[in-house]
């Protein structure tokens, strides 16, 4: 299998602390990729590196042939990556539907946006996302007005509405509950295969439900991959975690 | 639900979000029938100028999130346009064989400056009065928004661009009329119609353009473009990582709100027959956020009313002996008053009062379909 992302010798630092130190990950097309590692591993800068929000000092990011790390944000997206936050990150003011439509990012440019949605033609795929992630009820109520679960589900769905071949997921169920976990879960085994993952998560029991291989980082280095299997019983994997009771607890 | 039903509802929620907008530009355009008075007319028609202003305010503040404190700068560019084209056509009734406006002749011009020139011609004129505050506005924010400048710095450098130009129109007397402005200017007249400042017709082609401004800012802000102008005011990190070059959306809702301002700023001149430095004052710019706040900044009807409503009453309060002195700080308080209560202005009140009557009828049985459910946000 061709990698899809391939990250080589990336390095960041910040004001002289090398947050992330030679990291090399690649990613197979339609992969589930879980990135676990115990805080402060540089999980989210290995995130905020792919989708642009950091610049790296070095190294090269290359997506589907095309290299990442001198692009814009924007440019990145476009070439197909897409991003969820740690915090929740929707548009408060606008209804869930606006949220939406505004995430199904099919034009971009300003002039081409220019024109009414009389017939309301985005309305039935906005409702089919609705449904995805069960806010049919919420649809025209703004999105302040949703539980912390909810505002989690909103972005996901936003993330499938902008239909990225990438998508990042950092802590995608931070703050849900058991069931809303449960249900993420099957949400990102349907995505799987379709789109190519990278989930952050501290949650292992979710981990070991969803992914295929995982990576652990350690100190902004890659430490081990493997199924879960494998990284448990790695032992440098035991050594990173050690004092936090292990990977189970982290 | 079916394509059929969410079309039906989707023009229900438009008729509901037009309905203000239509109902008020019909009170504008019945009053001279009401009131039998060139002097009062006149009056009104200057706060209807002002409405306008704040209208266009309330696009890139209350919709793009941008406060733009100099806002005053773009009206002063249009108004400048107007009156200098105004001024052009005076020649030669008042002054010499030379061809050169009075303050001109005075200043000891020799020849017209060449970026006075195409202002013979009217048409250039008051496409110059949209097009360079807009172009202004667009260099601008070009420069502030590629730089992700945010929040209060915007602010600021607005303020301070606008009280430089202020300060170049004062210094250049010769080519500007420095303090006094552009004063004796010839009447307006387009396709054989003058438009005198007390005159019928001026009102008429103000209360026009207010129905015009209202309309194209309302179409955009139902646009797509006009959502995604929203979303970046609410999370504007989030709407880049979507894909769209969030400072291209910036700078294009600040240069429309520019472009209405100088609309503004042009019907100004027509009104009050003279252009002056003070229009592209601070005193005024900070006038209008008041007026856009109290109207609700996030309605276009409502920041059109809150500045005919609030410039009203200021022109009321300071000419009645009672006020003379207090007037300001009359203002001051409203304006405190307003923005700790009424967060969203005049038309947050308006939206809760009207939801709770809704609610009653539908609690007595009633049925009021489909308007209950819009959020009504013209």
């Amino acid at each position: 299998m061709t990698a899809h992302l391939d990250l080589h010798d990336v390095s960041v630092s910040f004001n002289g602390f090398k947050a992330i130190n030679g990291l090399n990950m690649s990613v197979g097309k339609g992969e589930l990729r879980c990135l676990i590692g115990p805080n402060g591993a540089g999980k989210t800068t290995a995130l905020d590196i792919i989708c642009g929000k950091v610049k790296p000092s070095g190294g090269t990011v290359t997506f589907a042939g095309t290299a990442l790390q001198d692009l814009e944000e924007y440019e990145i997206a476009r070439a197909g990556v897409g991003r969820k936050f740690q915090v929740p990150s929707v548009f408060r003011e606008l209804a869930v539907s606006e949220n939406l439509e505004v995430a199904r990012a099919r034009r971009t440019s300003v002039i081409g946006n220019l024109r009414w949605d009389i017939r309301n033609a985005g309305r039935e795929h906005v409702e089919r996302l609705a449904e995805l992630v069960g806010l049919t009820e919420q649809l025209d109520r703004p999105a302040a007005y949703l539980s912390h679960g909810q505002t989690q589900w909103l972005e996901i769905g936003m993330l499938v509405a902008q239909d990225a071949e990438l998508i990042l997921m950092d802590e995608p169920t931070a703050g849900m509950t058991a069931q809303e976990t449960r249900k993420t879960a099957e949400l990102f085994a349907r995505l799987k295969g379709k789109h190519t993952l990278i989930v952050v998560e501290h949650d292992m029991g979710f981990v070991k439900a969803i992914g295929d291989v995982i990576s652990v980082m350690h100190m902004g280095q890659m430490l081990a991959e493997g199924t879960a299997a494998e990284v448990e019983a790695h032992p440098e994997v035991r050594r990173a975690y050690l004092g936090s009771g292990g990977i189970s607890h982290a | 639900m079916s394509s059929n039903v969410s079309t039906s509802n989707g023009l229900q929620r438009l008729t509901a979000q037009l309905a203000p907008l239509l109902i008020v530009c019909a009170v504008v355009f019945a009053l001279p029938v009401l009131l039998n008075n060139d002097f009062l007319l006149n009056k009104v028609a200057r706060y209807l100028v002002l409405g306008i202003l704040t209208i266009s305010l309330g696009l890139s503040w209350g919709f793009g999130g941008i406060l733009n404190l100099g806002q005053a700068m773009s009206f002063g560019l249009g108004s400048y346009a107007m009156a200098m084209a105004l001024k052009l056509k005076t020649i030669p009734v008042h002054t010499g064989a030379s061809g050169l406006p009075d303050f001109m002749v005075w200043n000891n011009v020799q020849q017209l400056p060449w970026f006075w020139v195409p202002f013979r011609s009217l048409p250039f004129a008051i496409a110059a009065g949209m097009i360079v505050p807009a172009l202004v506005a667009a260099a601008l924010g070009w420069f502030m928004f590629r730089g992700r400048v945010t929040g209060v710095y915007v602010s600021i450098i607005t303020l301070a661009t606008m009280v430089v130009i202020n300060l170049v129109i004062i210094d250049q007397q010769s080519y500007t009329g420095g303090f006094n402005g552009i004063t004796d200017l010839a009447q307006l007249e387009i396709f054989g119609v003058a438009f005198d400042a007390y005159g019928r017709a001026t009102y008429y082609l103000v209360a026009g353009c207010v129905l015009l401004s209202l309309l194209v800012a309302f179409a955009f802000t139902r646009s797509r473009a006009g959502l995604i102008v929203q979303a970046i005011r609410d999370h504007e990190s989030r709407v880049r990582y979507f894909g769209y070059d969030v400072a291209l959306y910036q700078i294009f809702v600040f240069a429309l709100s520019a472009a209405i301002a100088g609309l503004a700023g042009m019907l100004y001149t027509v009104v009050m027959e003279f252009a002056s430095p003070t229009f592209l004052g601070v005193q005024l710019s900070l006038s209008v956020v008041v007026w856009c706040a109290v109207g609700g900044r996030q309605s276009l009807v409502g920041a059109f009313l809150g500045a005919v409503l609030v410039a009203g009453m200021q022109g009321a309060l300071s000419e009645s002996a009672a006020f003379l002195e207090t007037w300001t700080l009359v203002m001051g308080a409203l304006f405190v008053l307003v923005v700790l209560f009424l967060p969203k202005g005049l038309a947050g009140l308006a939206q809760v009062i009207w939801r709770w009557i809704v609610q009653r009828r539908h609690a007595s049985g009633s049925v009021a379909q489909g308007v209950g459910q819009t959020e009504g946000s013209t």
